[in-house]
């Protein structure tokens, strides 16, 4: 194996403005899922004015950030990011976007008062403010195939609300919590290597086979669809945990 | 008259609640109170013959609240204070409710409050201080609060409406808080760090708050204490970081035994540890200044200073030295995992997280938290509380290896002990 075939990179978006709600957690998960498969990983961080070596990346991780923190990144992924983002992902680069950043890759954000901040439109989904902020933690059944267990659990905190376009299938339906919308009861989205939600927790530690999938996929277009399997016990666990907290207890409901 | 029964009301209800053993009474009395009467705590505060402190900020109320009573009270004031945690306005309305007499006066000197962010504004409107303590703004039960860029608007318009004549007294050395406060129409008394020994050079992953006011570039920082609080300035030069009128220099870090300091003239050492204690005597120090309280009696009430329940404390169990600390936030977690394992030694923990309600739901924030410190320091780690199972797997990740997850706090420490050698220190 040559030493470039050996490398896995993770491209951060904005790491010191989006980062809020411990998100780096994903970053960690899939370098270290990386490591202990043998491979050489790394993360690169792309911040405002850099774009350099996205071609490179194998997944890119886009989180949440606050209001102005969102506003001072908007003009660089548009003027920046957004050409080297959408050649990366026609060459099978895949996205992972949380909260913040999964609005920002969809047509638009509409606010309150019903002005449209246009996103990249890398996913066919739009966002609208909404009132109330969805707070508390999330149980979906995923849609997406080949993965074991079928749940994925978070924790999730937004006032946006996502509504998905012909272009994107959801990434599951909500058993516990408002998932996209609070309305149609689907969480997330996935278009081809692009995945969207608003699971925080950080969401890939606590699910660890959403993080192999996204790894495999990124693998997969550079021939090397196998993964070893690992010792998820301990992730499985906490995971369970959450799983319990969609369960009714005794004298409920 | 109608003052009178809500103080009986609430009485009465606190008698009750701690009779029942729930809650102890901490802010059930401040509810029924208000619900008889909603200007009892502006009426109440009103009969203190010298006035009231409020602190806000996400860590160190408590403490500092503490420091501030003690100046107090050795000087024969009668203070009146929220317990540790009860810092709605329900908290502090229970609290004067407890000093009220049976003719619903408030028979004391001082008030000393701790105030919760979202709070503040209606804590600055009814209790009508005459100082106005900010420590510090780090990200912290967003779930609770929505986002800091709100949570800062809110303070900066109660620091606006604080009594004519009343002093803020801000932490310089916070951006957010920097940026709070250069926005006043009044100058407030700025408190900073200056000692770049005890600097670190790089910002944590912690941090937040990062990025200029004015023109959103980010911040480039000379040194960095705790968290995001450091020497900072904007590159282009549109903010920087207030000269600190009270500066605490020369510092001597203690583990959890001690902190020292200078400031100004006065050599101050707190028998509790860490870093975020110096700024908590800093700002205790800083309001004792602006009531013109003597600053060689100030450092000799702290240094007889005990810790606010669970913020750090000592004990000794089944032939073990244990320290009990509490940390809510990463910058919190951080600091004292510093302490910890650089300057106190600490090879055994018990690492507790609980996501109650008053601990905030979210438990994200522990993956900006850098357990990597631990690694390969820490011999045994015992993963705790209701989210330990969170915990278990960030120390993986980290490259910790831990005991298995304990949810009853009774069996981690039984599990801890049981591999703790007899005098050894174990954290918690």
């Amino acid at each position: 194996m040559t030493k470039k075939k050996n490398r896995f990179t993770v491209g951060w978006l904005y790491p010191d403005l989006m980062n809020i709600y411990g998100d780096r957690g994903n970053i960690l998960t899939l370098l270290k899922r990386a490591e202990w498969r043998g491979l050489d990983a790394r993360a690169i961080d792309l911040g405002r004015g850099a774009a350099h070596g996205m071609e490179d990346v194998d997944i890119f991780f886009f989180g949440g950030g606050q209001d102005r923190e969102q506003a001072l990144v908007y003009d660089d992924l548009i003027e920046i990011k957004q050409e080297p983002l959408e050649a990366a992902v026609a060459h099978g680069s895949v996205v992972l976007a949380v909260c913040g950043g999964y609005q920002l890759l969809g047509h638009y954000y509409q606010t309150a008062e019903g002005e449209r901040f246009p996103g990249i439109g890398l996913i066919d989904v739009r966002t609208e403010a909404g009132k109330k902020r969805f707070i508390g933690d999330v149980v979906v059944d995923a849609t997406i195939e080949g993965i074991d267990p079928s749940t994925l659990v978070g924790f999730e905190n937004h006032s946006g609300r996502t509504f998905l376009g012909a272009g994107a299938r959801p990434l599951g339906r909500v058993r516990l919590g408002s998932g996209n919308n609070g309305s149609d009861g689907t969480e997330g989205c996935v278009q081809g290597g692009v995945v969207g939600t608003y699971l925080h927790g950080s969401l890939l530690p606590k699910n660890p086979h959403l993080a192999d999938y996204l790894i495999r996929r990124a693998l997969s277009r550079r021939g090397m669809a196998e993964l070893v399997p690992l010792d998820d016990s301990i992730e499985l666990a906490a995971h369970a945990k959450i799983l319990q907290r969609a369960q009714p207890r005794a004298g409920e409901r | 008259m109608r003052r009178t029964a809500a103080v009986w009301a609430g009485k009465a209800t606190g008698a009750l609640s701690r009779l029942s053993g729930r809650g102890g009474g901490t802010t059930l009395p401040g509810d029924v109170a208000r619900a008889i009467d909603p200007t009892v705590l502006r009426k109440l505060t009103g009969d203190l013959t010298e006035g009231s402190i409020v602190i806000t900020g996400t860590n160190g109320k408590t403490t500092t609240a503490r420091l501030l009573t003690s100046i107090f009270e050795g000087m024969g004031k009668r203070v009146v204070s929220n317990r540790a945690g009860a810092n709605l306005i329900f908290g502090a309305t229970a609290a004067a409710l407890r000093s009220a007499g049976p003719d619903g006066r408030l028979r004391a000197d001082w008030g000393v409050f701790e105030i919760d962010e979202a709070s503040l504004p209606r804590a600055v409107e009814e209790i009508q201080p005459r100082i106005a303590i900010v420590l510090n703004l780090f990200r912290d039960q967003l779930d609770r609060y929505g986002e800091l860029e709100k949570i800062a608007k809110t303070i900066e318009a109660a620091l606006e409406s604080i009594p004519e004549g009343a002093q803020a007294v801000l932490n310089a050395d916070d951006p957010r808080v920097g940026e709070i406060g250069l926005a006043l129409a009044r100058t407030p008394l700025w408190f900073g760090i200056e000692d770049p020994e005890v600097a670190m050079r790089k910002l944590p992953h912690a941090a937040d708050a990062r990025t200029c006011p004015k023109c959103g570039a980010s911040l480039r920082f000379s040194a960095v204490y705790l968290g995001h609080e450091g020497v900072y300035e904007c590159p282009n030069g549109d903010f920087a970081r207030p000269a600190p009128g009270v500066a605490a220099t020369h510092i001597v870090l203690d583990g959890f035994d001690s902190v020292a300091m200078n400031i100004g003239e006065t050599r101050l050492e707190l028998p509790v540890g860490g870093l975020y204690n110096a700024y908590n005597a800093l700002a205790a120090f800083a309001a004792g200044m602006v009531l013109g309280v003597d600053g060689q009696y100030m450092a000799e009430r702290m240094h007889g200073f005990k810790a606010a329940f669970g913020r750090q404390e000592k004990m000794d169990f089944r032939g073990r030295h244990l320290v009990l600390v509490l940390s809510k936030n990463p910058a919190g977690f951080n600091e004292t995992l510093r302490t910890a394992v650089d300057m106190a030694g600490a090879t055994h923990f018990i690492l507790g997280l609980n996501d109650r309600k008053a601990d905030g739901t979210d438990v994200s924030w522990i993956w900006d938290v850098d357990f990597e410190q631990l690694a390969g320091k820490a011999e045994v780690v015992v993963p705790a509380g209701t989210r330990a199972h969170d915990l278990a797997v960030r120390l993986k990740y980290a490259g910790v290896e831990a005991r298995p997850p304990q949810t009853e706090p009774g069996r981690a420490l039984d599990d801890l002990i049981s591999v703790t050698p007899e005098g050894a220190t174990a954290h918690t």
